[in-house]
């Protein structure tokens, strides 16, 4: 073999050993790269339940701190007690009205009955806002057979869906007639009490067995839920009547004017037309009495609906 | 212009990406079982009766969470929003795409994975802090979004070759 290809076969051998030498390394550094990347890729991965851990941690560990609900003057203003027992003739007016969602009809259950005299039975909670909406019409109704005294003003959580919701509250009232009677349950105020809201009124052991029975399935979608009202055992009302959105940013004084002022508006068309829903459910438990009631316009709007 | 970087711009990347096995059934399932999760609490928020009710409840309370201001975002139901993200992945952890040597696509995963572990927490620090109930079958697609996220984070650590790696 000449001196020259010798000189040749060992430039290549070191060209190859040199090639090895570089791709070891490249593979020592994709192999470092990678381990770098999977112990990245661990804390990354522990980082975020660690991070609801601490969440969870500092949850258990803040002080339940009551937070005040969104009340001010309880007091009922004069036009809120005035929209409360509108002129007849503009519940006649509207009729049906609109976005109303009427008492559904149960058949064949023990009436419902209080001093001899159908009961009408209302559970909510200040804080609801659902409530909120549903307190305007049912007050509104019962106030064309009887009336109402110790109605305060509130509103509904400030934490919750359509917050600070002005309405009028149930606890602490009475209401006189000579053809029902009402029974309103306040179960919570608006105010935070740890997780939950501070407890109002108790369900007595009679209101407790009609809402077992008749706010659950198959009466009720959800057992439970607020508002629930039941019109004698002949008409069941779970959820609101009128969406609380329609009062949105409403002050008190302000429902009480569009319920008064302004008959073609969405709130007097939803308010009105669902306290003309509720009359004509409540005229089949007085079975029409009085007859300037139950034989208006206003409660023969949903004279189908009621069976009357 | 790196190999990687070619692969990235380049239409179907010829190379393929070494894989954990478990990268793309775990991933698959994970995916599945959350959109499915995400389903069903889409249903029930549009189907569930008594719509205008406070649901009276106790700390775990399903009603009060998928009932509360916090259960839409931008006006759009957090179901739905599952729906959406958990779509995406399932597409994104198709076998065809794991194998894929595309950084972008890689990194798209990694950023739809990344973005329902965010938005997550925000709904456990809501549910915490704000509504102040636990919804289990959230929770259930909490964990599911979770484990969905470490599933991806590993398996794109572990591949061998990786789009990631500089060439």
């Amino acid at each position: 073999m000449t001196e020259p290809r010798l000189a040749a076969m060992a430039r290549s051998a070191r060209s190859v050993a040199r090639e090895r030498a570089e791709r070891a390394r490249q593979a020592r550094e994709r192999a470092a790269r990678r381990a770098r990347r999977i112990r990245t890729a661990w804390w990354v991965v522990a980082a975020a339940p660690a991070f609801v851990a601490l969440l969870v941690l500092i949850r258990v560990a803040i002080p339940d701190a009551p937070t005040g609900g969104a009340d001010g003057d309880r007091q009922l203003s004069s036009a809120v007690i005035a929209a409360l027992r509108p002129d007849p003739s503009l519940l006649d007016s509207v009729g049906r009205g609109q976005g109303v969602t009427p008492p559904t009809p149960i058949a064949d259950q023990p009436p419902l009955t209080a001093d001899g005299k159908p009961l009408v039975l209302y559970v909510g909670a200040e804080y609801c806002p659902f409530c909120a909406s549903q307190r305007w019409p049912l007050a509104i109704a019962l106030s064309r057979f009887g009336s109402f005294t110790g109605l305060t003003a509130s509103r509904s959580a400030r934490d919750d869906v359509y917050p600070n919701t002005a309405t009028i509250s149930f606890h602490g009232s009475t209401y006189v007639s000579e053809y029902l009677a009402f029974q309103g349950v306040e179960l919570a105020t608006n105010e935070r009490q740890g997780r939950r809201y501070k407890p109002l009124d108790t369900l007595t052991p009679e209101q407790e067995a009609v809402v077992n029975t008749y706010n659950a399935p198959p009466y009720a979608a959800q057992a439970g839920s607020i508002p629930f009202l039941d019109f004698g055992n002949r008409f069941l009302q779970t959820g609101a009547s009128v969406s609380p959105q329609l009062l949105a940013g409403l002050s008190h004084d302000e429902i009480a004017a569009e319920i008064v002022n302004n008959p073609d508006g969405p709130v007097a068309q939803a308010i009105l037309g669902s306290a003309n829903a509720f009359t004509a459910a409540l005229c089949v438990l007085t079975d029409g009495q009085p007859g300037e009631v139950c034989d208006s316009p206003a409660a023969a709007a949903y004279q189908a609906e009621v069976g009357r | 212009m790196t190999e990687v970087a070619r692969a990235g711009r380049s239409a179907p990347a010829t190379r393929t990406a070494g894989l954990a096995a478990w990268a793309v059934p775990a991933s698959l399932a994970l995916a599945l079982v959350g959109l499915g999760l995400s389903i069903y609490l889409t249903v029930e928020h549009y189907t569930a009766p008594g719509s205008l009710a406070c649901p009276v409840g106790d700390a775990v309370d399903c009603a009060q969470v998928t009932t509360s201001a916090q259960s839409k975002f931008l006006r759009i139901p957090v179901a739905v929003l599952g729906i959406v993200h958990f779509a995406t992945m399932l597409a994104l952890c198709l076998p065809m795409l794991w194998r894929r040597m595309d950084r972008r696509l890689w990194q798209a995963r990694l950023g739809v994975a990344g973005l329902g572990v965010l938005f997550v927490i925000y709904l456990i620090f809501a549910e915490l802090f704000i509504i102040e109930a636990i919804c289990l079958w959230c929770t259930a697609v909490h964990l599911v979004a979770f484990g969905l996220f470490a599933v991806v984070v590993l398996a794109s650590a572990m591949a061998d070759p990786s789009p990631f790696d500089k060439r």
